[in-house]
C-alpha cells in the first residue's frame, strides 16, 4: 500500500509512486514546477482536511517537510 | 460513492491517453488574466456528466489579447469548439483602477480601456468560428475596494458598477459572444468564500477550489446549452403544486394562496413559472380535478399569477396522469423527454418515471421555501439564445388549438381552403440566422439528413455563392407561425442538392410541403440547374420523412441512395395557398 502523502504527490504530477520519496522536491522531480506546487496545496489540504498557512506552504520543500509540516499540525501522516 | 471532480477528471485523462485515437466532441481552452488551471478538472468533470467528450486546453497566462489577435498562434490549434476568456479589472488595468478612486475620478479612461478590450473580442469573434465566451470582470480585490468600508458604495462600488454596465453592453452588442456573469457567481458564492489570499500571493491564483468549482459547473452549462435542447414544457400538478391544499375539498376560500406563509411560497413560485413562460417554456397542467372547480380557481382568485390562457395545454379530470402527460405531449407535439412532471405526490411522481421514463419528474419540495427556486440549480432552461418565436410560443399554440377546433368541424378540403395560408420561401438574411440555426440544431423529426451546424457555420453558408439557405414563413387567418422551416440547397454543376430540409412539425398536412418542394423547384432553376437531389439519412426520431421524397415525385437512384426530381416535374403548389420564392 501505497503512503497517502506519496499517493497525493503522485496523482497531482501524473507519475508513478514508486519514484517519490521524502527526499523528493522540485529540484530532482521534473514535473514538480510551480504550477503543480499549486495543483498539490489544494490536494493536501482537501485530501487531510487541513488549512496551510503561507509560511507553512513556502517550507514544503520536500516530501519530507512536507509530512513535517502536516505531523505538526497532527495529521497521521 | 460518487467520486470527486478532480479524481473524476484524472481517470478520464488516463483512460483517454490508453484509446489509440479519440474523438473529442468539446474542445475547450480556457484563458484568464489570472491563473485559471484550477478550472480545468471541474469544467472537464460537468463536461463528461453532460456526456460531452472533452479536451481543455488552459491559455498562457495572462494573453488574453494576444489570443483575440491570433487565438490560433497562441493557443496552438485551430479545431476548437469554443474559447472562454476570463479577466479582472484589477489583472489588465491595476493603475487607471486605482486611479478611479482619486477626485476627480478618471473614469472615463478606464471606460475607453474597456472599450478597446471589447473591440479585441469582437475581433475575436471574426476569427474564430466555434463558441465565444466572455466572463464579467468580478468585484475587485484590490485595495480602496474593501466592501466593508462604509463609503463604499460612493466610491469603489460606483466605479465597478460603470465598469460592470459599459462591458456587459458593449459584449451584448457584439452578436453571440456568451458572457459568463464571474460576477454574479461571486456574489452569489460571496466574495468571502470566492476568494483565497494565499493562493493569490503565492501563485497569482485568486479564488478557492469551491470557486473554481462554481465557475467550471456555469462555464459547462453555457457550453453544453449549444448543443443540448433545452426542455420544453413543464406540466403541473394544481393541489399542493399551485397552491396550498386542495381545491375540491377546501374550496375557492380554503385554498393557500396569497401573500403570507404558506400561500406566498405558491405565489412566488406562480411567478417562476411566469418568467419561464416569458423565455419560451410551454406551461400545461396535469391534474386530477373537476375542471369547473379549477376554473373557479383561475377565473376568481385574487392572488392567481397565472391565468387559463397562460397554459398550452390543460389535462384536468380523473383519468390517469401517464394518459395526460402522454396527451400533452401529443397536443404540443413535443417528445417525452423534454416535458418537466411537476408534482407533490410521490404515488403520481413514482407512475409517471416508472412508465413514462423519458419524462423529467420533480417533486415539489417538503421545505416550501425551496419551492420557488425548483429549476435555479437545473439546466433544464439553458436556452443558448432566445429568439422572437420561442417568446410568443404559447400564443402560436393558442392560434393552434383555435385552428384544430375548426379543423374538426369542417372536411379536410374545406378547412385547408378556410385558413387562408400564406407561405413566403425567402434567402436567409443575417436577422434570421439565430431562428435557423436553433431549427437546425433542434429539429428531430421532420428532418431528412439532421446535418447540426454552428451559427457561425450557418453564416458562412448564407455567403457563400453556391449555396443558398432558404427560411419558410408560414401564416394563416388566425396567426403567423413564424420561421418554421429550412433548406439548404448546394450547386453541383446542373444539380441542385439538399443538404438539409427540415420543418417544424407544427405546419405539417396543409400542404407547406408540397408549397417548399415547388419554391425549391424554382429556387434551382434561377440557379441554373435542371435537377434537384437529396438523401435521406435516417436517425432514431425522423422516420415520418423516410418517404418523403417519393412522396413528391422524386426518383430513387441505387447506385448512389440519392433521390431526383427534374425540376419540370416537381410538384406544383396547391391552389388554395399564396406562396411567394424572394432570392
Amino acid at each position: 500500500m501505497v503512503d497517502s502523502l506519496i499517493q497525493v504527490f503522485a496523482d497531482v504530477l501524473e507519475i508513478d509512486p514508486a519514484v517519490l520519496n521524502d527526499d523528493s522536491s522540485p529540484d530532482n522531480v521534473q514535473e514538480w514546477d510551480s504550477l503543480s506546487a499549486m495543483k498539490l496545496v489544494a490536494a493536501i489540504e482537501e485530501k487531510f482536511n487541513v488549512r496551510l498557512s503561507t509560511r507553512e506552504i513556502m517550507k514544503m520543500s520536500t516530501i519530507g517537510r512536507a509530512r513535517k509540516a502536516l505531523q505538526n499540525k497532527n495529521v497521521p501522516v | 460513492m460518487a467520486l470527486d471532480p478532480k479524481s473524476h477528471w484524472r481517470q478520464y485523462l488516463a483512460a483517454q491517453k490508453q484509446l489509440p485515437k479519440v474523438e473529442f466532441d468539446m474542445r475547450v481552452a480556457i484563458a484568464g488574466s489570472m491563473t485559471v488551471e484550477p478550472l480545468e478538472p471541474y469544467l472537464g468533470a460537468h463536461l463528461i456528466s453532460k456526456k460531452f467528450k472533452p479536451c481543455i486546453a488552459v491559455a498562457p497566462f495572462n494573453q488574453l489579447r494576444q489570443i483575440c489577435h491570433d487565438y490560433k498562434q497562441v493557443l496552438g490549434r485551430n479545431d476548437l469548439d469554443a474559447i472562454a476568456l476570463l479577466w479582472r479589472v484589477e489583472d489588465l488595468f491595476p493603475d487607471i483602477l486605482a486611479a478611479c478612486l482619486d477626485n476627480p475620478a478618471p473614469v472615463e479612461d478606464l471606460l475607453r480601456e474597456l472599450k478597446e478590450l471589447a473591440g479585441s473580442v469582437g475581433r475575436l469573434r471574426k476569427s474564430f468560428n466555434g463558441t465565444l465566451i466572455v466572463s464579467t470582470p468580478p468585484y475587485p480585490l484590490l485595495p480602496g475596494f474593501e466592501l466593508l468600508d462604509i463609503r463604499q458604495a460612493l466610491e469603489g462600488m460606483a466605479v465597478f458598477s460603470a465598469v460592470l454596465q459599459f462591458w456587459t453592453q458593449e459584449i451584448a452588442r457584439l452578436e453571440r459572444v456568451r458572457i459568463l456573469d464571474l460576477h454574479g457567481l461571486m456574489l452569489s458564492l460571496g466574495t468571502k468564500h470566492a476568494h483565497d489570499s494565499r493562493k493569490w500571493l503565492l501563485y497569482r491564483q485568486p479564488y478557492t477550489e469551491t470557486f473554481w468549482q462554481e465557475i467550471g459547473r456555469l462555464l459547462g452549462r453555457i457550453l453544453a446549452a449549444e448543443k443540448i435542447s433545452p426542455k420544453k414544457c413543464i406540466a403541473l400538478d394544481l393541489d399542493n403544486t399551485l397552491w396550498g391544499g386542495i381545491i375540491g375539498e377546501d374550496g375557492l376560500q380554503g385554498i393557500q394562496l396569497g401573500d403570507d406563509f404558506p400561500g406566498k411560497a405558491y405565489r412566488d413560485f406562480q411567478q417562476t413559472l411566469v418568467c419561464l413562460k416569458k423565455k419560451g417554456v410551454l406551461l400545461a397542467v396535469a391534474s386530477k380535478n373537476n375542471p369547473e372547480d379549477v376554473y373557479e380557481v383561475f377565473d376568481k382568485h385574487d392572488a392567481m399569477i397565472l391565468s387559463r390562457k397562460d397554459f398550452a395545454a390543460l389535462e384536468i379530470h380523473w383519468d390517469s396522469k401517464v394518459e395526460s402527460i402522454r396527451r400533452v405531449a401529443k397536443k404540443l407535439n413535443i417528445g417525452l423527454d423534454s416535458i418537466i412532471f411537476v408534482d407533490d405526490s410521490a404515488k403520481e411522481i413514482g407512475e409517471i418515471s416508472e412508465r413514462l421514463p423519458d419524462v423529467t419528474c420533480v417533486v415539489v419540495p417538503e421545505e416550501l421555501a425551496e419551492l420557488s427556486d425548483l429549476f435555479a440549480e437545473t439546466d433544464f432552461f439553458d436556452f443558448a439564445e432566445i429568439t422572437d418565436e420561442d417568446r410568443r410560443r404559447t400564443e402560436m399554440m393558442a392560434a393552434d388549438s383555435a385552428r384544430l377546433e375548426i379543423q374538426e368541424a369542417m372536411s379536410e378540403e374545406e378547412f385547408r381552403k378556410s385558413l387562408n395560408l400564406k407561405i413566403e420561401v425567402f434567402a436567409a438574411q443575417k436577422q434570421h440566422l439565430a431562428r435557423v440555426t436553433q431549427l437546425i440544431n433542434k429539429t428531430n423529426q421532420f428532418n431528412l439528413t439532421t446535418v447540426r451546424r454552428t451559427q457561425d457555420e450557418v453564416e458562412e453558408l448564407v455567403g457563400s455563392k453556391d449555396a443558398l439557405v432558404l427560411g419558410m414563413d408560414i401564416k394563416d387567418k388566425y396567426g403567423d407561425y413564424g420561421l418554421v422551416g429550412v433548406t439548404i440547397l448546394k450547386k453541383k454543376a446542373k444539380s441542385c442538392v439538399i443538404d438539409t430540409l427540415l420543418m417544424s412539425c407544427r405546419v405539417l398536412g396543409r400542404g407547406a410541403e408540397e408549397t417548399l418542394i415547388a419554391k425549391l423547384a424554382e429556387a434551382a432553376k434561377s440557379l441554373g440547374c435542371d435537377e434537384i437531389r437529396g438523401r435521406y439519412i435516417a436517425t432514431s426520431k425522423n422516420a415520418m420523412v423516410k418517404d418523403f421524397y417519393r412522396h413528391f415525385n422524386f426518383q430513387h437512384e441505387p447506385q448512389t441512395d440519392e433521390w431526383f426530381v427534374r425540376i419540370t416535374e416537381a410538384p406544383r403548389t396547391p391552389e388554395n395557398i399564396d406562396a411567394i420564392l424572394l432570392l
